[in-house]
């Protein structure tokens, strides 16, 4: 450190270790154990984490009280060279809780308030709701930082079922109308714009999106994307159900499980390998054949990947599941995890999966982007998903696996000097090197701190160990401490090693591929679940609203995830405001009156 | 299948007998694409085609859109009543124009 003998400014995260009043000085403890004593200048001012919608709320006026042991501080600093050495002076901090070893992001309505924020936002900038009703024909794509829309009349599929993803989470969390009138007009706009029903084959598969202009729309039946182009990528077909069936869980809506349903006779029938297991992540359009040499110019030709095996899970399978307790949904979530198993782990050449595999699951290190290259997030998604699996078909290899990953990442993986996680490394480190190399740099992605988020929590809720949830705490403070966006809404893609927005090119966009509402509401959704239902305890409200005929037997399912058995009750349930009483309070299901309208159900879920 | 293409000036003609289906699809892709590096106007007659399977439509889809990026224009000749039904219960009918006769197609690329 000594030999750069310049000032630069950096974020140092840690806890207190000893505040020293004379000095103006405190010491802190990085997360992976390094010690570093930081200066207070005259001009130093601290905050306190803000939810979305709220104020800011200073803490210069209180560094004493929260300049105490154990409190965790995200630093921003200049260094100073000094002799060998540097003197590093604190310029301003961001404190997770406002009292000492408290996170605020803890608090029961935390991930609520910010869930509602978020869909707020992206009703008034898709749709100029209230003003004007919601009519998805006005849903762009892209949208800019502001939530402004120009120059582009793209509809993206997925992004259009990643937002009503967003909008059903928002209702399940509020019981908002408003909330629930976007997922269900968006999952109408879908059916009707972007479905495309295979009569000779009995099947649906989903275009690629639509390009409007006025009343003409041109559908886009293949992927418009490098990676994808000219082809039907797995991966927009799993995600095209994502919103649709997260508002499945609440409407019961036999429209969306015919899709559904149709849609996974696709999966069946044109992307699963019934030779050699998983699923092809490609199909040439026309023939629908995943070996087609068509797919060749993308290097797509017989191909496997994370996503054409792992998505399935979190983007919609548990959501069905959730909705059905069908045993065949289950057996499908059990084959992908145990393919990923069998397949994902390479532990004696990487600390990080592989991802990218051949029909006969020999590894392909040479396609695109990809290379020789790891996700980080993708691996953290394994480990969160594995866990939820595990509470529905318990099995060691589920469970070792999920800590394996746990216990690889943080080194491998996250900013333990800065806090947050990285996007895209090397798998591998070359003779010599101590770090693993950043792909295209080292910012921060909003959807991999989401990964690092759910994985930690979800492993301290059912494992309950401190470690895990030490990790939970550090990976949620950096990012309700840096990703949420107070000036214009929602939350930033990016932000640079230090937590400061990166604000250039595709990162400036909220309705991006990927973006658009869809893990920033899911974020909120299970965070809220496993915070209050599995760490501190606190009984939580979901909200229902099922069509007549809608569910199978009239049986509503409400549990909020899979939570290991025993570990949540059913304790109360409203039925347009009344109290109701035919539930099943330990399966978690509502037996419903016969209707003949949408009823309003409110249910109480507490831990045990 | 036949495929039969001809250029006309600025417009591309191209003639198909036989059934559309996921066996067929992509030669008529294949051959239809070749035709289109002479122009960016394409009529196919679709008179001597009986079936169009829904591996047909997308193929047609994938067509309309290589036109379209050209900033050209189809046009589909003598359909079918019963492929006319497919392609408006399936949403397609919007996209291409349809003419009944040739002379009525070459009209409608003018």
């Amino acid at each position: 450190m000594g030999q750069l003998r310049f000032t630069f400014s950096d974020t140092i995260s840690g806890y207190i270790t000893s505040f020293n009043r004379t000095e103006r000085s405190f010491s802190l403890r990085t997360s992976e154990g390094k010690e570093y004593t930081l200066f207070i200048t005259p001009m130093t001012y601290a905050r306190v984490t803000q939810n979305l919608d709220e104020g800011y709320i200073d803490a210069t006026g209180r560094l004493s009280e929260l300049l105490a042991e154990e409190n965790l501080v995200y630093a921003y600093c200049i260094f100073y060279p000094k002799g060998n050495d540097y003197r590093i002076e604190v310029k301003s901090m961001i404190f997770p809780g406002d009292k000492a070893g408290t996170y605020r992001h803890e608090e029961p309505d935390w991930w609520i308030k910010q869930v509602r924020s978020i869909a707020e936002c992206y009703l008034k900038w898709q749709f100029n709701y209230p003003e004007t009703p919601i009519d998805f024909k006005n849903y762009r794509t892209f949208l800019h930082l502001a939530g402004g829309k120009k120059g582009d009349y793209l509809q993206e599929t997925d992004t259009i079922s990643r937002l009503v993803y967003g909008f059903a989470s928002a209702y399940l969390l509020t019981g908002e109308d408003r909330f629930l009138e976007g997922a269900e007009l968006g999952t109408e706009y879908l059916r009707e714009h972007v479905r495309f029903y295979d009569n000779d084959e009995d099947l649906i598969y989903w275009y690629h999106g639509l390009q409007v202009s006025g009343d003409r729309e041109q559908k886009l039946l293949t992927s418009e994307f490098g990676d994808d182009y000219d082809s039907l990528p797995m991966y927009e077909q799993i995600y095209a159900l994502a919103g649709p069936t997260q508002t499945y869980r609440i409407t019961g809506d036999p429209r969306i499980m015919f899709d559904i349903e149709k849609t996974i006779d696709l999966f069946e029938k044109y992307y699963k390998d019934n030779e050699k297991e998983g699923y092809f992540s490609h199909i040439d359009p026309i023939t629908l054949d995943p070996r087609s040499p068509t797919l060749d110019k993308g290097n797509n030709r017989a191909k496997k990947n994370w996503n054409s095996v792992g998505d399935h899970a979190p983007a919609y399978l548990i959501n069905l599941w959730l909705a059905t307790g069908e045993e065949k949904y289950a057996d499908f979530l059990e084959y992908t995890f145990d393919t990923i198993e069998e397949h994902f782990k390479d532990y004696d050449n990487s600390p990080f999966v592989q991802e990218r595999f051949f029909e006969d699951w020999s590894h392909d290190k040479t396609w695109g982007w990809q290379q020789d290259n790891a996700v980080v997030g993708h691996n953290l998604k394994i480990s969160w998903n594995l866990m939820r699996m595990n509470s529905l078909r318990p099995k060691d290899k589920y469970v070792s696996f999920a800590r394996k990953i746990a216990e690889l990442m943080p080194a491998a993986g996250s900013d333990r000097q800065r806090g947050g996680w990285y996007d895209v490394v090397a798998r591998t480190l070359v003779p010599g090197e101590e770090y693993h190399r950043f792909t295209w740099h080292d910012r921060k992605a909003w959807w991999q701190q989401e990964q690092a988020i759910l994985a930690y929590m979800i492993l301290n809720g059912v494992l309950k160990e401190d470690e895990y949830l030490r990790h939970a705490r550090e990976a949620a403070a950096f990012y309700n401490a840096h990703f949420l966006d107070h000036d214009d809404g929602a939350v930033y893609f990016n932000v640079l090693a230090n937590g400061l927005p990166y604000l250039m090119g595709n990162e400036r966009f909220k309705g991006s591929h990927s973006m658009s509402g869809y893990h920033s509401t899911e974020l909120c959704y299970l965070s809220a679940v496993y915070t209050n239902l599995l760490i501190t305890k606190v009984p939580m409200n979901f909200y229902f609203k099922p069509k007549p005929r809608g569910f199978k037997d009239n049986i509503l399912r409400v549990s909020p995830d899979i939570l290991p058995k025993g570990s949540v009750k059913l304790t109360a349930v409203e039925i347009d405001g009344k109290p109701y009483d035919n539930f099943n309070a330990d399966a978690l299901y509502v037996t419903l009156p016969i209707a003949d309208k949408d009823l309003n159900v409110k249910v109480t879920i507490t831990p045990v | 299948m036949i495929i039969e293409t001809k250029v006309e000036g600025a417009n591309v003609i191209a003639t198909v007998s036989g059934d559309i289906d996921g066996k067929t699809a992509p030669q008529v892709q294949s051959e239809l694409l070749a035709a289109l590096q002479a122009g960016n106007r394409l009529l196919v007659d679709m008179n001597g085609v009986s079936y169009l399977s829904s591996a047909g439509l997308r193929m047609l889809l994938l067509l309309y859109r290589q036109v379209a990026s050209k900033k050209g224009k189809v046009v589909l000749v003598s359909v079918s009543e019963e492929i006319r039904d497919t392609m408006s219960m399936t949403g397609f009918i919007n996209f291409f124009t349809l003419a009944e006769t040739r002379e009525a197609g070459l009209a409608a690329l003018a």
